[in-house]
């Protein structure tokens, strides 16, 4: 029997020598930079957990692949379908301005709603080895990248349908799904570590996400609500409409991919840089924010779960 | 070769010991540790639930000196794997201070795996890197793993279709294979078949020969007087006796037939047959 030899532990390994007090706290500045250092120095780690969960989700599904092509398409058909019942007054070419904002929001949802389990379910493990536990959320969050992108291979396919809206614009995408992942990253810390508390989170989450799309301009514009007079009444109710991120993220992808339905409806042009910067600042800001509490609240895990 | 070229620096023996603490305890929040929700929270808030302090682990003084292989043993939810997971550095001291000198590896209780769904290879490689093993190292740690694990044509199934016996010995191949200066073992030793039981005993002796430390969590107690220099029993959260395996071990039996004997009485008196169960 051949015992095999021992072998060097790599230099990138956990700091060799600890010294753990209870007494010794860190800071919030030393908290977030931890983290950061936490995800940069895991990256390997992030990509195994992205790849593990896409082998998963594509190996459980009969359609594989197809399905997630398929799955935006299937739910913008729902609305579609609904709202041509009730509503008679809608948008040209609505199937495209409903996907316009299905398509980010189904990345959201989904990423924040893998993010909020992501802890809990990995609860063995995390009581078996130490190891930073952002990771966790960041690995969800990144794995909805790729169903974000099958979606964009359904966009594709739909826009063969409306030829003319085809426009350059259509590579903003890629930079407002830049802005849409630092706030999505910064949301699921918060609800990552939320639920290891509180466990009933998830339902929350659920029914808050739910609550978000339809308060979101996602089945309808701004403008409309606009033309309905609902918002001339109430100024504050329109500011605050417009301090919704995804006013401005919907706002945004409909602008590259569908155009505008205001008076004159004009097509796919450049978003709006300004409110794209804005967001951008005040999600890193939340970003840097909820990675203090998630680490803040780290040590803790272990113990709960 | 190029692995030990690769080899970092070696951590020098600044302080004789691998591991020391110092007045350590682990206070557990009951408030959070049963299954919470938001309503019982907001009732805990109202002070209409009341809150509970648990100290699983309580002036804890150990010390482990490099070669030292310390066996940790005591009743069912003594302290032992939260000692453990305290070494490790999975749980964070409420009160006192660990000190943990050189690499520490552990996996505490290796039926677990990584993940179900992969293959055993996949858990190999995500395995090393939540170890935060260099993919390179892991890799090429790779064939030596899957050779000492015995896991044969297996290696490329799913976890989920693997026997209990088998995820153990892939999660002990996994932790041992990284040279670590300090092992922790919870439990491990009990697994597996008659043969990988003796190989993993080689494994943990000599690990423990190379002059480095290893905490060991087991029930088998002719392991601790065989293969450890030293032992622990811990009961309540409170070291009772360290020292000599064998005299430590003796003590523990000893309480253990007590507390037999306590039930027994305990039930006598209350006039039940103790072989009777009432299932409600």
């Amino acid at each position: 029997m051949r015992v095999i030899p021992f072998r060097a532990m790599s230099a990138t390994s956990e700091v060799p020598a600890a010294f753990r007090n209870a007494a010794g706290e860190r800071g919030p500045v030393r908290l977030v930079l931890d983290g950061f250092h936490d995800i940069r120095s895991r990256q390997r780690l992030v990509r195994y957990l992205v790849q593990a969960d896409i082998h998963k989700r594509g190996a459980d599904t009969l359609l594989g692949n197809i399905w997630w092509v398929l799955d935006p398409l299937l739910q913008m058909l729902v609305y579609v379908v609904f709202l041509t019942i009730l509503v008679s007054n809608r948008p040209e070419d609505y199937p495209l301005f409903v996907f316009a904002a299905i398509l980010p929001w189904k990345w959201f949802s989904a990423s924040v709603t893998d993010a909020t389990s992501s802890i809990v379910r990995n609860d063995q493990l995390i009581k078996q080895i130490q190891f930073p536990k952002i990771v966790l959320p960041v690995a969800a969050t990144t794995a909805g990248i790729v169903s974000f992108a099958f979606g964009v291979i359904a966009l594709v396919l739909l826009m063969l349908f409306y030829p003319d809206r085809y426009s350059i614009y259509l590579l903003w995408i890629p930079v407002i799904a830049a802005v849409q992942f630092v706030f999505t990253l910064a949301f699921s810390f918060l609800v990552a570590a939320g639920n290891v508390f509180f466990r009933d989170l998830n339902n929350v989450v659920g029914h808050v996400l739910r609550l978000w799309w339809f308060l979101s301009p996602g089945l309808y514009s701004i403008e409309s609500l606009d033309k309905a007079g609902f918002l001339k009444d109430h100024p504050t109710l329109l500011t605050l409409f417009n301090l919704n991120p995804f006013a401005i993220l919907f706002t945004a992808y409909r602008t590259v991919i569908y155009g505008t339905n205001g008076t004159p409806p004009t097509g796919p042009t450049s978003p709006d840089l300004q409110a794209l910067v804005v967001l951008l600042l005040g999600s890193l800001v939340f970003l840097v924010f909820t990675t203090w509490v998630f680490k803040r609240l780290e040590p803790n895990f272990a113990k709960i779960i | 070769m190029t692995a030990l070229l690769r080899r970092p620096p070696k951590v020098e023996p600044k302080a004789a010991y691998a591991i020391a603490t110092s007045d350590l305890g682990v206070r557990y929040d009951l408030r959070f540790t049963k299954k919470t929700t938001v309503r019982s929270s907001i009732a805990t808030v109202l002070g209409r639930n009341s809150v509970e302090q648990f100290w699983a682990l309580r002036h804890v003084n150990l010390k482990v000196q490099r070669g030292e292989s310390l066996a940790v043993i005591g009743p069912n939810g003594a302290g032992k794997s939260t000692l453990l997971q305290v070494l490790a550095g999975i749980i964070w001291p409420s009160e006192g201070a660990v000190d943990v000198v050189g690499h520490i590896s552990g996996l505490l209780s290796l039926g677990a795996g990584f993940d179900k769904e992969l293959s055993g290879r996949d858990n190999i490689l995500l395995g090393g890197a939540f170890l935060g093993l260099d993919d390179a190292v892991t890799r090429e740690l790779l064939p030596s793993i899957i050779d000492y694990a015995e896991l044969g044509e297996f290696i490329d199934a799913p976890l989920r279709t693997y026997s209990a016996g088998m995820r153990a010995r892939l999660g002990f191949s996994i932790a041992t294979a990284v040279d670590p200066d300090i092992l922790l073992l919870d439990e491990v030793l009990a697994t597996g078949d008659a043969n990988f039981r003796a190989k993993s005993k080689q494994r943990v002796i000599d690990i423990a020969t190379a002059a480095k430390a290893v905490v060991l969590v087991t029930h088998d107690m002719s392991w601790v007087t065989e293969y450890c220099n030293r032992a622990m029993l811990i009961e309540l959260g409170r070291i009772v006796m360290e020292g000599e395996p064998a005299e430590v071990v003796e003590l523990h039996q000893q309480h253990q037939e007590e507390a037999r004997a306590r039930a027994t009485e305990a039930a006598r008196k209350a006039g039940v047959d103790p072989r009777i169960v009432q299932i409600r």
